[in-house]
């Protein structure tokens, strides 16, 4: 492919719910435009409820298009695929299978299960440092360790894109920060994933800054983009970044921006700076 | 016993506990060692004093039996070999009975917990079936199919699939939505997903119906063979007593009290070894 042709093309999509026996329909997303480039990491922030997770489950395959163009590579998604893989918000680990057996398991999905593919499980095991764990069962883990095999398990199919639901929403404040470092350590180190596209759903903005290239900022529901912000932030980052200037700066006008779309007409009380940085 | 009746208005919570719940909770270290040790002494207090009234002539033994005449008469059975044949009869019975059941009642309560339509179809059907003790059935059976082994062998089923249905059922509408979302994110193949997702997902409840069923599966067999047999082990606790011998008869009734025992607990060893996972249903 092509290095101008973006990766995700988002153009003009509309979602949304047809809800139960009235018919009636409802929009969760509409008139959303962007690209996703080739190696980029996105995040996706908006205020809750304002349809990031229907977008994401969407560009897996889970909800149908109602109009407009999402496409992968040049091709319409309509329905799960081998180049996608999704780390989803509950982990979602069988609790018959192992660890090593959940991170197998797309790979025994997509009947690629051989030697290659078990080596490249104990590899990513390994890599999301659960070196010695991979015999343990889904209930011997914590919250940590069950996103950890969760990862693994999306990384083992060595997808196109990666896909991210919020997945560090659930676990304590402090465990959030290691997995969020643990992430772009193991988004840098992981050599055999090709492509290293990503989409990441959060709403929590330091968040969003810390692991993405850049960040798009959704509108209240039904979601459109709001504006795409770059964060020209060194790589490799390490959480000591989080108390830079620079970073705070960043991330304190995206909030804005953020809280706007909820609340419109609200501003930080010391807010000049914010806002020009916002804007 | 774990094949009680219940009414139809709390059945769908009675698909019994998967495996974890009830079971560990029963089995950590001290608690149930203590409760094993007074049970054992509760039984022999009560064999001891049944045995004290035959000795002082409180009961008749003729009539009552006393325990260790039963053991005698068990002995006996036992050297002679006229013990097997029932034993062996029944225990042919249930298993046979069993197979067919599960064979059949798996399957079929997958796909109509899996199946809207299906489980609004059957809910009420399987449901009375299961609630209506069984035994209102015999004298229809016994005109449709006799009083012969054919006839025995669909009590059983009819006991037992009903127990197993319904937990199957229950399990297969209870799996987790999440576990599907990840075979379909995955792209499983169908089969795929009903092998390594539908059916281990299911298996705890699959397993608390198949203990619940083989105890039924047991009435059912003792049952017929009371009323119908010419065989087993019902059949000799029927005969011996025409006979007036009770000690033959109470030897035949301690045997299929401890069949009962090892075939259920049996099926929870079952349980435990393969759902250990399960404890966060």
């Amino acid at each position: 492919m092509s290095g101008n042709a973006a990766k995700l093309r988002v153009r003009d999509l509309q979602l949304g719910h047809r809800s139960g026996r009235s018919g009636s329909f409802a929009l969760a997303v509409d008139g959303l435009d962007f690209d996703v480039e080739e190696g980029e990491f996105i995040a996706v922030v908006g205020p809750s409820g304002c349809g990031k997770t229907t977008f994401l489950s969407a560009v897996a395959g889970l909800v149908p298009v109602q109009a407009g163009e999402l496409s992968l590579d040049g091709h319409q998604i309509n329905g799960p695929g081998r180049d996608r893989s999704l780390v989803f918000q509950q982990a979602s680990l069988f609790p018959w299978r192992t660890v090593v057996g959940n991170i197998e398991f797309g790979l025994q999905a997509h009947g690629r299960l051989d030697d290659a593919g078990r080596a490249r499980a104990r590899e990513l095991l390994d890599l999301v440092g659960l070196t010695g764990k991979g015999d343990k069962y889904a209930r011997e883990l914590s919250g940590g360790m069950s996103q950890r095999v969760n990862l693994a398990r999306a990384l083992a199919t060595d997808p196109q894109l990666l896909l991210l639901d919020e997945p560090f929403a659930a676990l304590d404040a402090q465990t959030r920060e290691v997995m969020q470092a643990e992430l772009t350590r193991v988004w840098q180190a992981d050599g055999a994933a090709t492509g290293k596209t990503a989409v990441f759903i959060t709403h929590d903005v330091p968040e969003a800054v810390f692991l993405a290239d850049r960040v798009l900022v959704l509108s209240s529901g039904p979601a459109h983009l709001v504006d795409s912000i770059a964060v020209d932030l060194p790589r490799p980052r390490d959480p000591a970044l989080k108390r830079s200037p620079g970073f705070l700066a960043l991330s304190d006008s995206i909030t804005d921006l953020v809280m706007q779309q909820s609340q419109p007409g609200w501003r930080t009380q010391s807010d000049d700076r914010h806002a020009r940085l916002a804007s | 016993m774990t094949a009680t009746h219940v009414s139809p208005a709390d059945r769908q919570e009675t698909a019994v506990l998967p495996a974890g719940v009830a079971s560990r909770a029963v089995s950590r270290g001290r608690r149930r060692l203590g409760t094993g040790l007074l049970g054992i002494i509760g039984l022999v207090l009560v064999l001891g004093a049944w045995q004290l009234s035959a000795w002082l002539d409180w009961v008749d033994a003729d009539f009552s039996s006393s325990p260790l005449g039963a053991l005698r008469a068990l002995w006996g059975m036992a050297t002679d070999g006229s013990l097997w044949p029932p034993l062996l009869s029944t225990l042919q019975t249930v298993a046979i009975g069993m197979a067919v059941s599960i064979v059949v009642g798996i399957p079929i309560g997958l796909v109509i917990g899996r199946s809207h339509l299906l489980h609004g179809l059957t809910e009420p059907l399987i449901s009375i079936m299961y609630s209506v003790p069984f035994a209102v059935f015999l004298p229809i059976i016994i005109f449709w199919f006799g009083i012969g082994g054919q006839a025995r062998l669909v009590i059983v089923i009819w006991s037992a699939i009903f127990p197993l249905l319904i937990n199957v059922v229950t399990g297969a509408r209870n799996l987790d939505s999440n576990y599907l979302q990840v075979a379909k994110v995955f792209c499983a193949a169908p089969t795929l997903t009903m092998r390594t997702v539908t059916f281990p997902a299911t298996l705890p409840y699959i397993l608390a119906g198949v203990r619940q069923a083989v105890g039924r599966a047991l009435v059912g067999a003792i049952v017929a063979e009371l009323f119908m047999g010419n065989e087993g082990l019902g059949y000799v606790v029927q005969l011996q007593t025409s006979n007036f011998r009770m000690d033959d008869a109470m030897a035949a009734i301690a045997v299929i009290a401890v069949l009962a025992i090892v075939l259920t607990r049996g099926v929870a060893w079952v349980e435990s070894r393969f759902t250990f996972w399960s404890s966060s249903v």
